[in-house]
């Protein structure tokens, strides 16, 4: 029972991922993309969330790993990859090849691109668990907010290194060859990484993690080895970021530091609370939602849709804040005056987006939405945060016992 | 030439003095917004990611301000004056107080029972929110700067000097001079000649064009030989003002927080936050002045930011780069502790001349982080901070 | 926690080690040897490589309009840039629209953002394509447009880089063009510039090192200008989120290094601070740069001292060829007498009139024919100069001109033309 539920799960995983790249296949090449992207973003949040939502450490510098796993990924390729269709080779004429060439004349790497896709997935993770494994180290004498600074510190050390660094190709970045943009592999990284977050809470070494997050010293009091549970969440956190960072590094073709900027480290760090801290399907829900809203809002065109997704937000935002305001009071009125508030300033917010909206006007009077997606997704962040601040799905974790229960209600209401 | 001035022109100690003041004037930025930082950590206990766009709006509000006194890039300028940069300056931090006035309101205090990383959240969230909107309502976004030198009456360099010049080399450089006049004589004389402009000379022309090069060259390097043993500081009033009011600015805020009855009563909302109030302390009032004190201070940071360094940029990501600086001058010193940030703001200016100083100006501005995280592995709690011991 | 630790390293490695036997990975002996690789003449702008085709034909014009994309930088660090030159593009359709269209077939431009980052690039791409462009114009950075053309190359559309120095742009495959010249003009025009005609021997150069665009020029720049016979130090800064903008470290440096002209390589923003600051600490020397100082925003944050100094650009609005007067007057016409803020709006005029210039002469309206005809194009007259692209795998031969920066006279012109450049003045 026990191992056929196992074996059972695998299989759905692995049939899974192939039927998104089945269908990923029959898309046009935009949402291939974006279902690569997207598995990347899955797996940078839920690895995040390992150090930040389940074992507490405030890491904002997983950018910085992120980074370590692409590039290294890029110098691999650069230095070794020999595709086994020879047509495919074009000359890379750099320090790399020269190098390995030096010590190791004629030695060249064939592989299949997707078992070197495979290889260059763990040698990112290795690589950029080592960094977790220098990072987590201060992490035993530090905590909150000096940690965070010291992760954040860390991976600005890394970018303003590999900027000046001629091998790594300076701000511009590396070029890589081949481009491998494979949905299956990158999503069945991103369901191995939820896997192994989520039995690792299941099992006795997972709470050990989670009472580290709850109180240390009180743990530490009860046996649990503070040290090696926190080095353990940086290594393993960092190690699933690297291997992300390999398949992006790969599916783009290029690598340059802009990619794994601070901002990176910030949205990443959003999408694991806005899921809410420590939840691994809100971790995965928030990372697929925060990366597509972007996107989604390019279609921001007409200015009757802008005016009514306007509208929504404003009506939202307004509902929130005087709802948080007037939490306060106790009279009676409240809630009327709630929402004849609302009402009131949703109208007048409506009317002044209206008006901003005219200086973002393209071509024959519609409107850029692509000017105005990060105000907007700035504004679901701020707004969704306030309204549901423990994040989207709390502490919860999707199961199918919670499926059957909301089967069972209605089928109670019915009857 | 005696030893010592060979000595210090071959170890290029010349610059050496002349980079620590500069390292000193350039931390005293960094401690002026860290001040700001330091100020609402106290007592919010919140990284305020949003303290750098307060910054930057503050530093619109001078922008603005100044514009409406005259001092537009274009036309005529009203002279220099004192009361101009005063107005900007409280132009700046009013604009601030105002901004942070509605973050406190309406995104910091109803999150202020829930988890600290929630608010957190939300304070990325505002700051992505006034960068990119500001993108878009600011002036479009078009980077402008404020006419430092119109209005400033802080111009020019306070001089020091501590070694002068070699002066029997200077005045055997000077005995090149002439030749160069000479040459420069004879190529002006042949320049009504030349069809093509100064750019596109005949073949004479580019010889006596060249030959004026070369007197010029040699006379010069001449002089700088005979200056090589200078060793003096310069330095421009404005970031001298700079660093007075950061350093009285600190003295004032200590005497607030450590001598006052509001200054007890911040201290008592940082130390515990419901004790506090059961002690009578109205929570609310204190965040919200201590917020707003700190937002002003990024208010005035960013009008002398933008002044006193001549030409610098405004645009929506102006306080981006400041910030991450003054938060980790605040982290060094020891966060929420106010002559910590001065003291961490120092300490990061003058790291980061002397990498630049040897050679090393690539990396200037990872040594800040690089110091930090050694600062931060022996003393967790940062320079002046205590790092305090949870106890079950 | 040990056990779990030591399985995963187990798989992790054997996976590792078993993908490596079971696909081969051989020390020693047979390399691959590659036909053809080392056999190509050198061609305009220094590209060598063999430059790929695009293995498909690409997707035809469908629907009432034509379609065109173009991505640009309009949110994020490169605003100004991508702001102008979406501008310029759409400047350049609305004209063609006007004057008709294609057969009354008008022209729809779409906007795609990149928001300076090079995989917003890619996905904005891909969402063009998506919708059904035939041809893409953009991206004022290199990171960005090399993105672009790697999505396009597949689908065979072609790609009309507007700012894009980088040299190595071509050699993402045919259908990558350009309207700029590339860095490796540039660079050795400013050295040449400084060597022969301002007498220059000693040069300090200010490099930004958070831009791909003033590391790339500031390389070239030192390679011709050693190559002349001068001296050159390279000093840097960083103008992204780590940096800020007070230079005085790198300009004691320079004060004590006596050189006898500075270089800055970096965009208006940085440069002109640099400038004003090393005035006021005493440095005298002739300043000069690339095109990333095109904007009369210099003249505000540069003060006074950048008040006679040289840059390389790609036009000048002072110029009195017919393109130029055009085109100013209709940009003013819409922009309440406003210039193009930087120089992108020119470029990105240029590269959607050439563009739509190539629809005309397109035999089939396509991709495939919109690529052919942009391939074939002789002596098209653009308003950055005269552009042709026939046999120059991507690279206009265009002419360069160094301009000196004055103070803004009645009609807002601020650049004097001092000097200009085609790729055979340049001694190799």
């Amino acid at each position: 029972m026990f191992w056929g539920k196992r074996l059972g799960s695998v299989a759905l995983a692995l049939l899974g991922c192939l039927i998104l790249q089945r269908v990923g296949l029959g898309l046009n090449s935009y949402f291939q993309t974006m279902l690569v992207l997207a598995g990347v973003y899955v797996t940078l949040s839920v690895s995040l969330n390992l150090i930040n939502g389940i074992t507490g450490q405030f890491s904002i510098g997983h950018a910085a790993f992120y980074m370590i796993g692409a590039y290294s990924a890029g110098v691999l390729a650069r230095a070794f990859y020999v595709p086994l269709d020879k047509s495919l080779y074009s000359p890379l004429n750099n320090g790399f090849q020269g190098l390995v060439q030096s010590i190791s004349p004629g030695f060249t790497c064939q592989l299949q691109p997707l078992m070197w896709l495979i290889g260059v997935m763990i040698a990112g993770a290795i690589f950029a668990a080592v960094a977790g494994f220098v990072v987590g180290l201060p992490s035993l004498r530090l905590k909150g907010d000096y940690l965070a600074i010291v992760t954040m510190g860390f991976g600005e050390i890394v970018s303003i290194i590999v900027r000046n660094q001629e091998p790594l190709g300076k701000s511009y970045g590396l070029e890589i060859k081949p481009t491998i943009p494979s949905i299956f592999l990158t999503w069945l990284l991103a369901v191995v990484c939820i896997a192994v977050c989520r039995n690792l809470l299941k099992n006795v070494h997972g709470l050990s993690f989670l009472a580290v997050r709850e109180d240390e010293v009180a743990s530490s009091a009860m046996g649990v080895n503070v040290t090696r549970v926190k080095v353990a969440a940086f290594v393993l956190g960092s190690a699933f970021a690297g291997a992300a960072g390999a398949i992006y590094a790969h599916s783009l073709g290029f690598v340059s530091p802009t990619n794994f900027s601070m901002d990176i480290s910030f949205i990443i760090l959003t999408m694991v609370i806005l899921g809410g801290s420590g939840s691994i399907t809100g971790a995965t829900v928030a990372a697929v939602v925060l990366f597509y809203i972007p996107e989604w809002l390019r279609d921001l065109k007409t200015i009757p849709m802008a005016g009514f997704v306007g509208a929504i937000f404003a009506t939202i935002m307004v509902v929130a804040l005087v709802k948080r305001t007037l939490d306060g009071f106790q009279e009676k009125g409240r809630k009327t005056a709630m929402i004849f508030a609302s009402i009131g300033a949703g109208i007048v917010m409506t009317i002044a987006l209206r008006f901003a909206l005219k200086g973002v006007t393209g071509l024959e009077g519609s409107i850029d939405g692509n000017k105005l997606r990060f105000v907007v997704l700035a504004a679901i962040l701020v707004i969704l945060m306030l309204l549901r601040p423990q994040g989207i799905f709390a502490h919860h974790e999707f199961s199918w016992k919670w499926v059957k229960g909301l089967f069972k209600k209605k089928t109670a209401v019915s009857a | 030439m005696d030893f010592s001035t060979h000595f210090v022109a071959a170890f290029e100690l010349t610059t050496l003095p002349q980079q620590l003041i500069n390292g000193l004037l350039n931390g005293a930025i960094y401690a002026l917004i860290a001040l700001g930082y330091t100020m609402v950590y106290g007592v919010l206990k919140l990284i305020n990611f949003a303290h750098g766009e307060v910054f930057m709006l503050g530093a619109y509000g001078a922008l603005f301000v100044s514009w409406k006194l005259g001092y537009q890039p274009d036309g005529n300028a009203p002279p220099p004056s004192l009361m101009a940069l005063v107005l900007m300056l409280l132009g700046a931090m009013l604009i601030c107080t105002i901004v942070a006035f509605f973050i406190e309101r309406f995104a910091y205090r109803p999150m202020r029972n829930q988890p600290r990383i929630a608010s957190l959240i939300t304070a990325i969230g505002l700051s992505l929110l006034l960068q990119y909107a500001g993108q878009i309502f600011l002036l479009n976004g078009t980077p402008q700067t404020i006419q430092a030198e119109k209005i400033s009456p802080f111009s020019g360099n306070v001089v020091l000097n501590l070694r002068g010049a070699d002066q029997s080399r200077l005045a055997e450089a000077e005995k090149l001079k002439p030749a160069w006049d000479a040459a420069v004589a004879e190529f002006k004389a042949r320049m009504p000649l030349e069809p093509g402009g100064e750019f596109n000379l005949s073949q004479e022309g580019e010889r006596l064009h060249t030959k004026q090069g070369d007197a010029e060259r040699a006379y010069k390097a001449a002089l700088n030989d005979g200056n090589a043993g200078v060793m003096k500081i310069e330095v421009p009033k404005g970031q001298v003002v700079l660093f007075t009011i950061t350093i009285i600015l600190m003295a004032v805020l200590t005497y607030l927080v450590m001598f006052t009855k509001q200054g007890r009563a911040m201290r008592a909302v940082s130390h515990d936050f419901n004790a506090a109030s059961l002690m009578g302390i109205n929570i609310d009032s204190i965040i919200t002045f201590t917020f707003l004190l700190g937002s002003a201070l990024a208010g005035a940071g960013a009008m002398m930011y933008c002044t006193f360094i001549p030409g610098t940029k405004i645009d929506s990501f102006l306080g981006l780069a400041p910030g991450i600086k003054a938060f980790t001058a605040a982290v060094l010193g020891g966060i929420g502790n106010i002559p910590g940030a001065v003291l961490g703001g120092l300490v990061m200016g003058v790291a980061e001349y002397l990498v630049v100083w040897a050679g090393y100006d690539s990396y200037r501005d990872a040594i800040a982080f690089l110091i930090l995280i050694v600062v931060l592995l022996f003393r967790p709690g940062g320079l002046l901070g205590s790092a305090k011991v949870e106890k079950v | 926690m040990k056990p779990s630790i030591k399985t995963l390293a187990f798989t992790l490695v054997s996976t590792f080690v078993l993908g490596a036997a079971l696909t081969g990975c051989n020390g020693g002996g047979d390399t691959p040897k590659t036909e053809g690789d080392n056999t190509k003449p050198p061609v305009a702008g220094g590209t060598t490589a063999v430059r790929p085709v695009p293995p498909s034909e690409g997707p035809m014009a469908e629907g009432d309009t034509i379609k065109i994309g173009t991505v640009c930088s309009v949110t994020g660090d490169n605003k100004p840039w991508g702001e102008d030159s979406y501008e310029g593009s759409k400047l350049a359709v609305e004209e063609f629209n006007a004057a008709g269209g294609l057969g009354g077939k008008k022209v729809e431009l779409i906007l795609g953002d990149s928001a300076s980052k090079p995989d917003q690039a890619k996905t904005a791409t891909e969402k063009l394509m998506s919708q059904g462009v035939i041809a893409l114009i953009g991206e004022v950075s290199s990171g960005n447009t090399i993105q672009m053309a790697k999505s396009a190359f597949l689908k065979g559309i072609p790609v009309v880089a507007v700012g894009a120095t980088r040299t190595d742009l071509g050699n993402e495959g045919t259908h990558v063009f350009r309207v700029c010249y590339s860095d490796d003009f540039q660079g050795p025009v400013m050295a040449q510039f400084a060597y022969a005609n301002k007498n220059l021997r000693n040069v300090a150069v200010m490099t930004d090192n958070s831009l791909p665009y003033s590391q790339g020029l500031s390389k070239s720049f030192i390679t011709a200008f050693e190559k002349l016979g001068g001296k050159v130090k390279e000093h840097f800064y960083a103008s992204g989120a780590g940096g800020n903008s007070n230079y005085s470290g790198n300009l004691t440096e320079i004060k004590g290094e006596n050189p006898d002209g500075l270089f800055l390589s970096g965009y208006f923003t940085e440069v002109g601070p640099i400038v004003n600051q090393a005035r006021a600490a005493g440095i005298t020397v002739p300043v000069m740069g690339g095109d990333g100082w095109d904007s009369d925003l210099i003249l505000a944050s540069g003060g006074d001292a950048i008040i006679g100094g040289y840059f390389c650009n790609h036009y000048n609005n002072a110029d009195n060829r017919p393109q130029v007067i055009e085109f100013l007057k209709k940009w003013r016409a819409k922009h309440n007498g406003k210039d193009p803020g930087t120089t992108m709006g020119a470029l990105g005029y240029d590269a959607m009139a050439i563009t739509l210039n190539a629809l005309k002469n397109a035999k089939t309206v396509g991709a495939k024919g919109i690529l052919d005809a942009l391939e074939d194009t002789v002596d098209y007259k653009a308003v950055s100069g005269d552009i042709t692209l026939k046999g120059m795998n991507g690279n206009p031969d265009k002419r360069a001109i160094v301009v000196e920066i004055t103070k803004k006279d009645a009609a807002g012109n601020w650049q004097k033309f001092a000097k200009d450049f085609v790729a055979s003045d340049i001694k190799k």
